[in-house]
């Protein structure tokens, strides 16, 4: 074995140029994999944050009619007595922020916008003193001030202000339904403008103050939706169930949907994503793959001579075909040490510096809840399948083709050229 | 002078005696004179807006105050329907031949693009029973003396919680008509500019329909023929016969 070691290292160190050629290839491919597989896992984390943090929350609690009419925002199915669950849930050291949500048509007026126009879109009524300690709204506004209570202004996203070429102090008129149905009208002006990572709520969502909704709407204190932080997004399934039995002893009738319930339209989406970035990983391994195969077998070819002079002196096939092993599991090694380096060394740039994808994907609707700087993240698991497939890949070939070099006769070895 | 004493016992008499109607009875008088039995409209409806002008041509059938086939003639809209029944208000497009039920947020959809909602197609029900009404005096609209006439909603299934209508005191048709939200805000202006006598009885022919919160637009409805208490076939006003 220490002979067929040593055979295998002078092998790969007679040979150095085919060696680190071949090395090379593995480690561009192994490379390119980790990078990839770093960046899209960086995307996915940073859209489901961008989910929770500005869409979703990890929770939310419901009347347990709403959720089967929920495309059509109905005020019919509410939480009528929101305080209650809200003071229960603050017992429980759990932070919430009652909201409603209704549909409206956005009314605007050239002068001062660009011209005259309306527009359809989702009106979501927030309680501007609990609303940040659930969802991080506060945070991104650029230009003006975040809501107080009462007021009749209203929040609009950058994406849709740059649209409609409003500013802050614009004035608008929603237009939407009291919970009885009847037509109802808000005059507001713009009080500040946000910009947030999620595009979903950037360009198709307005805010406007939960007691200023509460009045027009006519809701009596009825809220459409009471929003839960909870300390630990993965276990959102188990705790929002848990949440939903014991809330039933205050406020009977409520539904409790984590976030993945609430999300389960993106979470499927994410998935068919999901499939076809594992598709580009799979391209991006079988051009390795092709490359890798294709250094060996041209190296086992090159050295059928070689391999010839072994066997007339004496070593047995498996020996001969452990020794050729041993230097393509040296290569693999090689190779994979150096894609893992250069997968780290990509994925530290995608993960601290990240692409900005703003100028390119513009308000284009990706799906994902990401717009501008995409960022990678860490994936240690990749980096050590990498590495593992890297050796795997390179002995395996080298098995294939020792078998084949190996199948001809010593004198046909011999007199190959 | 003889004149101008009978114009002051003219201005005296005259409200004492409009003031004599009372708002139900103006209303019942209104409904009697714009519900027919049955009646085919020819019609065209002009709706311009920021982006121009388009015309598009129809046809109406109604029974009483329930039912109502709306059957559009012009290139671009033809064979499109809209029924209207007792509860239900249902479209279709020959192109998907589909029937579509409008409810929830369709029915604040526009109709071809007009100032007018699907919702505004709804509500058979008579006038009475989902708004209580009062008399607020008598103006004049275009020249003629109308009744001023206040409503506000007593049933929750109406669009328009507040109306105001102008109803010609002598002809009992509506001049003009604001309906407003909640909070108050006009929200639609119709205005009939021209009545003419159909069969014996007095149609507006003429009428403008103006969103006046979008204020930018305004749609014309023209009525090119119409006729009155004709024998009509009542499956036309059936779901199982709109897609044919």
């Amino acid at each position: 074995m220490k002979f067929l070691l040593r055979l295998a290292w002078k092998n790969l160190s007679r040979y150095r140029k085919r060696t680190i050629i071949t090395a090379a290839a593995l480690a561009v491919g192994l490379g390119a994999y980790i990078f990839m597989d770093s960046w899209i896992l960086g995307i996915e984390k940073e859209s489901e944050r961008n989910l929770v943090w500005y869409e979703t929350s990890s929770a939310r609690a419901l009347d347990d009619g709403y959720w089967e009419q929920k495309d059509r925002l109905p005020l019919k199915y509410t939480i009528d007595e929101p305080e209650a669950v809200l003071g229960w849930l603050a017992g429980k050291k759990i932070p919430a922020a009652p909201r409603t949500v209704f549909g409206g048509e956005l009314i605007m007026h050239k002068d001062p916008f660009l011209e005259d126009g309306s527009l359809t879109l989702r009106v979501l009524a927030i309680d501007p003193v609990k609303d940040d300690t659930v969802f991080r709204l506060k945070e991104t506004i650029e230009a003006g001030r975040y809501l107080e209570p009462g007021e009749e202004k209203i929040l609009i996203g950058a994406w849709l202000a740059a649209d409609l070429g409003a500013e802050v102090g614009y004035p608008l008129t929603v237009v939407t339904r009291t919970r009885d149905g009847y037509y109802q009208t808000i005059d507001v002006e713009i009080a500040g403008i946000f910009n947030c990572p999620n595009p979903a709520i950037n360009k198709g969502t307005v805010f406007i103050p939960l007691d200023t909704a509460d009045r027009y709407l006519e809701m009596n204190g009825a809220v459409t939706e009471i929003n839960l932080r909870l300390p630990e997004r993965e276990d959102a399934d188990a705790l929002a169930a848990a949440l939903e039995s014991d809330l039933a002893g205050v406020a009977p009738g409520l539904d409790v949907k984590s976030w993945r319930d609430l999300a389960e339209d993106y979470l499927a989406f994410a998935g068919m994503k999901k499939s076809a970035s594992n598709i580009i990983l799979i391209l991006v391994f079988i051009i390795a793959a092709v490359g890798i195969s294709n250094t060996m077998i041209m190296a086992i070819n090159e050295r059928t001579k070689e391999l010839g002079m072994m066997r007339a002196l004496g070593m047995k096939d498996s020996e001969i075909r452990l020794a050729f092993l041993l230097e393509a599991g040296g290569i693999g090694f090689i190779g994979a040490v150096m894609g893992v380096v250069l997968g780290v060394v990509l994925s530290y740039w995608i993960v601290s510096r990240g692409v900005d994808m703003g100028g390119l994907i513009g308000d284009m609707d990706i799906g994902y809840r990401v717009h501008g700087l995409f960022r990678g993240a860490w994936h240690p698991e990749a980096m050590v399948t990498a590495f593992i497939f890297g050796i795997v890949l390179t002995v395996l070939v080298s098995f294939l083709s020792t078998g084949r070099a190996l199948r001809r006769g010593i004198a046909d070895s011999l007199r190959y050229s | 002078m003889k004149r101008l004493v009978i114009t002051a016992l003219m201005l005296i008499v005259i409200p004492s005696s409009v003031f004599a109607v009372s708002a139900e009875e103006i209303i019942r008088k209104l409904e009697e004179n714009t519900v027919f039995e049955t009646s085919r409209v020819d019609g065209d409806m002009i709706i311009r807006d920021r982006f121009g002008t388009k015309k598009s041509s129809f046809i109406s059938y109604s029974r009483g105050t329930d039912d109502m086939l709306v059957e559009f003639t012009s290139v671009e809209e033809e064979g499109m329907k809209i029924l209207r029944t007792k509860d239900e208000l249902y479209l279709f497009f020959p192109e998907a031949e589909e029937t579509i039920r409008m409810q929830g947020a369709a029915l604040k959809e526009s109709v071809i693009g007009s100032d007018m909602s699907y919702e505004d197609m709804t509500g058979g029900k008579g006038l009475l029973a989902s708004y209580n009404v009062t008399l607020e005096g008598t103006e004049e609209v275009g020249g003629y003396p109308c009744y001023r006439v206040g409503m506000k909603a007593v049933r929750r299934d109406v669009p328009y919680y507040s109306q105001t209508m102008w109803i010609d005191t002598t002809l009992f048709i509506y001049r003009r008509v604001h309906k407003f939200s909640r909070s108050g805000k006009l929200l639609k202006n119709i205005t009939i500019s021209e009545i003419r006598e159909v069969s014996g009885r007095q149609v507006p022919v003429r009428m403008v329909l103006e969103d006046t919160v979008k204020g930018n637009s305004s749609t014309e409805f023209i009525v090119r023929g119409m006729k009155i208490d004709i024998p009509l076939d009542p499956g036309i006003f059936s779901l199982e016969e709109l897609s044919w």
